[in-house]
């Protein structure tokens, strides 16, 4: 349980744990009842890869958001890193020299984006707007319509290897998972980065180093959106200059869905998980049950508002 | 009551730094640029964000957010275009409009006000149900054969100017009426920045709340009509995206999203900035790639230029 | 450079230097739809070869949000004011486009319309086949090829988009004609890859012996290939667009086919009737793609990067 100065306790961590694993285990026997194939080990699995991309790409903006920012610049640095990285591969075969690009990329753009926030005091729903139309057009003009496919296979057991019979991407997350939940919640970065969001006078007259903590977390989104490029490589094969546009508005939902407040301070990397994960299970069992496709923009948005309306009891409850 | 938050004077120099910068240049760049019909292209070319503009900037004034906007004008122009092909009647087209969005706003306002979801994920819920509606009445297809009168909306003109402008003149007048001459303008800006103060005196927060959103859901649907007359077509997915643009031409107007502090006439230069950059750029014929940069460049310099501004001052 | 590219080029050169005496180094304004779907960006190649080929230049237009409707109608309106010689549209809705049509057709500029048929306004010509022929022929295709027998899933477009409607109304007219195929799904994959993929591995949970995949686009067909590849599937697949990276797979045999229209023809087409219609000599008021479904059997011609791609001769293009 965490004290945060200024707002007091936070409600016992087991209730809100358990209302958010409740929308998952409802949506996991409505989907099981409805369908045979749910259940299987492979389906699984393959829930699980899909939701780690999405993690991959919430992870850093679990933190942005803890400080009550956004980052909607993650889709279009995920897109920019993955062309330019791809190509890189492609050019000189080694995949090292992609992985160093992509995640100098996200950092690249983090920092720039952090400067912003922090040095410039531009409101970060502007600042990551503005960068993302800056990326997304830069990744257009690198590409000039073009797609870049092929990479070597050993990107590509990033993507679809497996260990122990388990996907690699699963593993990643679940590595991500520990070491980012103990960066958040054990040191003391992590804990002044939430005190930044829930009470930044309180965090100003603690001595904590508010610009520094900003511009951390801000390169934390963009490495995360630089490994979620890697993976995309790997998974895909391929990089194309339009692949982020599609992948920003979910990895918020997930991270809003964990639990976390855009008024900052509130948030957990368990519980961004947790949303990634409902929001992959409700596009496999809209195609596992033939949903039709003019329906699914109603089904993802009931259940996104149900699951938050879920977490939301279980915050009230703890009160 | 607590004392309102008044606009002070002259806000967001940065912006207007900005469109300065932007005008000299293009018509520089471009002798097609300073013309009338050019300047009367970007004002029509700009009217239906504007509409949707405006009652953003009462929501955001309340601290909240409204991505819904697209699909609910999408929704909107479906939903009249079929009135006007059954009935014909421009009153009950309007009426139409403004009701499918003043429900969707009412939807909004549930969710918000009500069941205390944050705005974020409320308003994608409705943008959830207002897309999967207008795709399930029209199967994907465009709405077409409009009535002329419909089509006035946006083609016609009234003692030489253009109905569109008519429009969003009055709807200027309106909202600023509202915002800045009224008792509901002062409770905007509480919601935004001190909700206590009506609970102190005696007004229901979340009625007023909901009824920020049923007055954005109705302008949603007078957007949509004038959408539709421009497109002479309803369509189930024509606005989609609008709502980022119109969430940063508020913000470049200088309103901000926390606090209650905004400034009307800001989101009409936001909504400006954007129209001449667009129009400024096809005119150059600058490649659309880059196009896309300087949409962001737009964004980010208009508020490093006030944010350094504010830094030596 | 074949015999025939190299004729082709030569009689479009020649062609051009016919045209000196007349008036050149007209504007064309082309108006295509997104920056992501490749056949517009061959499309656009081929106009701007068209046009450098007979000494005009190429303004090209695209909407810096894909598919947007009001940002091409607003491109019209500053097209017309820069006064472009004249204009070759691909519009975004075949249907929401005529209203800019008319506009185009008030300021007496010459237009062009090409891919999707618009459903009003006066044009020179139009260029193009449908979207539904195109899609009705891959999936015959498909289905031969799997026997006629079987289960096949629909990887759809975007909903809304006229291209998946009329791409998805080719599928199932195809699918009618083959009742021993059983469609067993159909779900939409919004024309990307990462989403095809991942519907891809949901839907092989239920129906694991899939035996064909009708996709609306190379994107959708190369993301669905790989969840199939993965999971051990023998299922053939099909796209459309014909894009560089589809030739490459149905070269490898891992798509069975896509089917073409032939953007950069397209392209090429369009800028030529324009400037032709400029200077005064006669141009077709239709000209009708023949459908080419690319298999391993005819996929040189779509083996050549854009770039090295020649137009074809005037005289070469079919007129109807």
């Amino acid at each position: 349980m965490i004290r945060v100065p200024g707002i007091g306790r936070v409600p016992p961590e087991a209730t809100r744990v358990a209302m958010r694993l409740a929308a998952v285990l409802i949506l996991g026997i409505v989907l099981t009842a409805l369908s045979s194939v749910f259940l299987r080990a492979a389906n699984l699995m393959n829930v699980l890869r899909q939701a780690a991309l999405l993690f991959f790409m919430s992870s850093g903006l679990t933190l942005v958001v803890l400080t009550a920012g956004l980052d909607l610049s993650i889709g279009a640095t995920v897109a920019l890193a993955a062309c330019v990285a791809g190509t890189i591969v492609k050019g000189s075969d080694s995949v090292w020299l992609g992985a160093a690009t992509a995640l100098g990329i996200g950092a690249g753009v983090g920092l720039l984006n952090g400067m912003m926030v922090s040095l410039l005091r531009i409101p970060s729903f502007i600042a990551t707007y503005g960068m993302l139309w800056v990326l997304q057009g830069l990744a257009y003009t690198y590409m000039a319509g073009t797609t870049v496919y092929g990479f070597p296979s050993a990107l590509r057991r990033l993507g679809n290897g497996y260990l122990l019979g388990v996907p690699i991407p699963v593993i990643v997350m679940t590595g991500l998972l520990a070491v980012g939940t103990g960066f958040a919640q054990r040191t003391v970065w992590g804990q002044q980065i939430a005190m930044i969001g829930a009470n930044p006078v309180a965090a100003r007259l603690s001595g904590v180093p508010i610009k520094r903590r900003l511009i951390l977390v801000y390169v934390l989104s963009g490495l995360a959106a630089g490994f979620a490029a890697l993976v995309y490589l790997a998974r895909l094969n391929s990089a194309e200059a339009d692949i982020g546009s599609s992948l920003t508005l979910p990895a918020i939902a997930a991270v809003l869905i964990g639990g976390a407040s855009l008024f900052g301070g509130v948030g957990t990397l368990a519980g961004t998980f947790i949303g990634a994960l409902i929001l992959t299970l409700v596009l496999n069992g809209m195609n596992l049950l033939h949903v039709d496709g003019n329906w699914q923009p109603l089904v993802t948005g009931v259940i996104i508002v149900a699951a938050v309306w879920l977490d939301l009891r279980g915050q009230a409850t703890g009160r | 009551m607590t004392a309102l938050a008044l606009p002070k004077g002259m806000r967001a120099p940065g912006l207007l730094a900005v469109i300065a910068i932007m005008v000299v240049g293009f018509a520089a760049a471009s002798r097609d640029f300073a013309t009338p019909g050019n300047v009367l292209n970007i004002v029509m070319q700009s009217s239906t964000l504007l509409l949707v503009a405006l009652p953003m900037t009462f929501v955001i004034l309340t601290e909240g957010l409204d991505l819904s906007v697209g699909a609910v004008v999408s929704l909107c122009s479906v939903a009249l275009a079929e009135v006007a092909l059954a009935t014909g009647s421009l009153a009950m087209t309007f009426a139409a409009g403004m009701l499918v969005g003043a429900l969707a706003g009412m939807l909004n306002g549930a969710l918000i006000a009500y069941l205390r979801i944050p705005p974020f994920v409320a308003t994608l819920g409705t943008l959830g149900a207002a897309q999967s509606l207008a795709l399930i009445l029209t199967g994907g297809q465009s709405v077409t054969g409009l009535p002329s009168n419909l089509l006035f909306i946006y083609g016609g003109s009234i003692l030489g100017v253009p109905a569109p402008i008519l429009i969003i003149v009055a709807a200027y007048a309106i909202m600023h009426v509202l915002l800045y001459l009224t008792p509901f303008g002062s409770y905007v800006f509480a919601l935004g920045g001190n909700r206590e103060a009506l609970t102190l005196a005696g007004i229901s927060w979340r009625r007023m709340l909901m009824a920020v959103y049923v007055l954005g859901g109705a302008w949603v649907g007078v957007a949509a009509l004038v959408l539709a007359s421009r497109l002479s077509a309803g369509h189930p997915t024509a606005a989609i995206g609008m709502e980022f643009d119109a969430i940063a031409a508020v913000a470049l107007g200088g309103t901000s999203f926390e606090r209650g502090d905004g400034w009307l006439f800001g989101t009409l230069l936001g909504v400006a900035a954007i129209g001449i950059l667009r129009n400024g750029l096809n005119l150059m014929a600058v490649p659309s790639s880059v196009q896309v940069c300087c949409v962001g460049i737009l964004v980010i310099l208009a508020f490093a230029l006030e944010a350094l501004r504010a830094r030596d001052s | 450079m074949t015999r025939i590219s190299a004729m082709a080029l030569a009689l479009v050169l020649g062609a051009a230097a016919g045209q000196s005496a007349q008036a050149d180094g007209e504007k064309i304004a082309v108006l295509t739809k997104n920056q992501t779907n490749p056949f517009f960006q061959a499309e656009r190649v081929g106009a701007a070869k068209a046009a450098a080929s007979m000494h005009a230049t190429v303004l090209q237009y695209v909407p810096t949000q894909a598919d947007s409707i009001a940002e091409q109608l607003s491109e019209i309106d500053d097209v017309i004011t820069k006064k472009a010689d004249a204009v070759v549209i691909a519009p975004v809705d075949y249907k929401a486009i005529v209203p800019g049509i008319q506009k185009i057709n008030a300021a007496k500029i010459p237009v062009v319309n090409v891919t999707d048929r618009s459903s009003g306004g006066d044009f020179v010509s139009f260029v193009g086949a449908d979207d539904h022929t195109i899609a009705k022929k891959t999936a015959e295709a498909l289905l031969k090829a799997i026997g006629g027998k079987g289960e096949v899933i629909v990887l759809e477009g975007v909903r809304g988009t006229a291209t998946a409607q009329d791409r998805l109304r080719g599928f199932k007219d195809a699918l009618a004609e083959f009742p021993n195929v059983k469609l067993v799904a159909s779900q939409p994959a919004n024309y990307q890859r990462l989403q095809a993929m991942q519907v891809m591995e949901n839907l092989l949970q239920a129906n694991p012996n899939v035996a064909g995949v009708l996709a609306a686009n190379d994107t959708m067909a190369i993301g669905a290939m790989d969840a199939l590849s993965e999971a051990g599937s023998k299922a053939l697949i099909t796209g459309i667009n014909g894009s560089k990276e589809a030739v490459d797979a149905i070269k490898a045999g891992k798509m069975l086919a896509s089917g073409d229209y032939n953007g950069f023809v397209q392209g090429c087409i369009g800028a030529m009737i324009a400037l032709r219609h400029l200077r005064h000599e006669e141009t077709p008021k239709q000209v009708t793609q023949p459908t080419v479904v690319i298999t391993k059997d005819n996929l040189a011609p779509y083996d050549v990067p854009l770039d090295q791609r020649q137009c074809p001769s005037w005289d070469e293009v079919p007129k109807s």
